[in-house]
């Protein structure tokens, strides 16, 4: 997982994410959009074939009170948080 | 802070179907892509051929004994790892009766009793009096991502959990259409299925729809009926070849995104 900022302000952050795909952009999306502070997050990935820029990127926007980069932190923990009660759930049910 | 709820409904080691209530579309979507590309197996990927006098060519060879299922025990193994397997079948004698000797999986000798076969009967190939098929294989611990063979799950996806609800009678002299279908359904206590059916509805039971061949008239027969997704609740099915249990399929694909949450948290705060 390699990490280029493309642009970063106080409020906005929109970062490229190599190596990652759906799987992973999508829970990071869907857990991001859940998090406190954060007013926009989204990411954009083309197709192999596209021959352009191939590697997800990773777009978020915050209120004034929230740093972007905090928020995809507090994001990434909550992914970490759902897979351990996922799995906490999961087993209690096996 | 999530309050997931998982109730099986179907429980067995390579098929499974199970119910998770309260998870996001994106999560549970992450977790059936991590099952099928990211939880890596092992699988044939290369051969030393030492004799091939069958009638297929080494290459053909090689993808057969890749699609063999192998099993791939729990933290053992780093991807890439290699385990060295080997095969030697002969046809028949001349003086024998039998036309053909099949060579099978279980056929296959390895070095580590902790990666073999997940399956003894799969056929490789029939060999004819005089021909013979002797190799060492390497097989490879990688993802599905890379090739297919290294798939775990091989049937795995999810439906919304279907609640019946009985909203009247039908009318006297309507249509009896059958109504198909297809999943686990929520039963509600108010409905009324009939005798033959299966017992009495409780309230929240979850019923294959095969119980009543995937048709709700048989199940509620003169009823009008009312049938909406539930919300943020979805039935897995999860079949996986045999190189995992399903436990370790889904234990696993979580696993695959905590740890790549985890890289990029670690990534972010440097």
């Amino acid at each position: 997982m390699e990490l280029r900022v493309i642009e970063k302000e106080a409020t906005m952050v929109s970062i490229e994410i190599a190596g990652e795909d759906h799987t992973f952009m999508n829970v990071l999306k869907g857990a991001l959009l859940e998090t406190e502070g954060v007013t926009a997050a989204t990411y954009d990935m083309n197709p192999e074939q596209s021959g352009g820029q191939t590697d997800p990127v990773l777009t978020i926007k915050t209120d004034e009170h929230t740093d972007a980069l905090d928020a995809l932190e507090a994001g990434t923990e909550r992914v970490i948080q759902k897979s351990d009660d996922f799995e906490a759930a999961f087993e209690a049910a096996a | 802070m999530q309050d997931y709820e998982v109730e099986f409904v179907e429980r067995g080691d390579r098929e499974a179907r199970f119910l998770v209530r309260d998870i996001t579309p994106a999560f549970a979507n992450g977790i059936r892509r991590a099952m099928i590309a990211d939880v890596p197996t092992f699988s044939v990927d290369e051969l030393r051929v030492v004799e091939n006098s069958s009638v297929m060519f080494d290459e053909q060879i090689g993808l057969r004994l890749g699609l063999v299922p192998l099993t791939t025990p729990v933290d053992e193994f780093e991807v890439g790892d290699t385990v060295t397997l080997s095969l030697d079948v002969q046809g028949p004698g001349r003086e024998e009766s039998t036309e053909t000797v099949t060579a099978y999986s279980g056929d296959i000798v390895t070095s580590d009793p902790m990666v073999e076969p997940a399956d003894e009967n799969i056929p490789i190939i029939d060999l004819k009096p005089g021909q013979r098929l002797e190799l060492e294989a390497d097989a490879v611990l990688d993802r599905g991502r890379e090739h297919a063979k290294h798939q775990g799950g091989v049937a795995v996806g999810y439906r919304h959990l279907q609640r019946v609800e009985v909203v009247g009678e039908k009318g006297e002299f309507e249509d009896d259409e059958p109504h198909i279908l297809r999943g686990v359904i929520e039963e509600q206590e108010a409905a009324h299925a009939s005798a033959g059916s299966g017992g009495e509805p409780r309230n929240g039971e979850l019923v294959p729809t095969e119980a009543f061949d995937h048709d709700l008239t048989n199940r509620y027969p003169g009823k009008d009926l009312e049938v909406v997704d539930v919300p943020n609740a979805f039935v897995f099915h999860v079949e996986t070849d045999g190189s995992l249990s399903v436990d370790e399929l889904v234990t696993r694909a979580v696993d695959s995104l905590r740890g790549r949450a985890e890289e990029l948290r670690d990534a972010v705060q440097l």
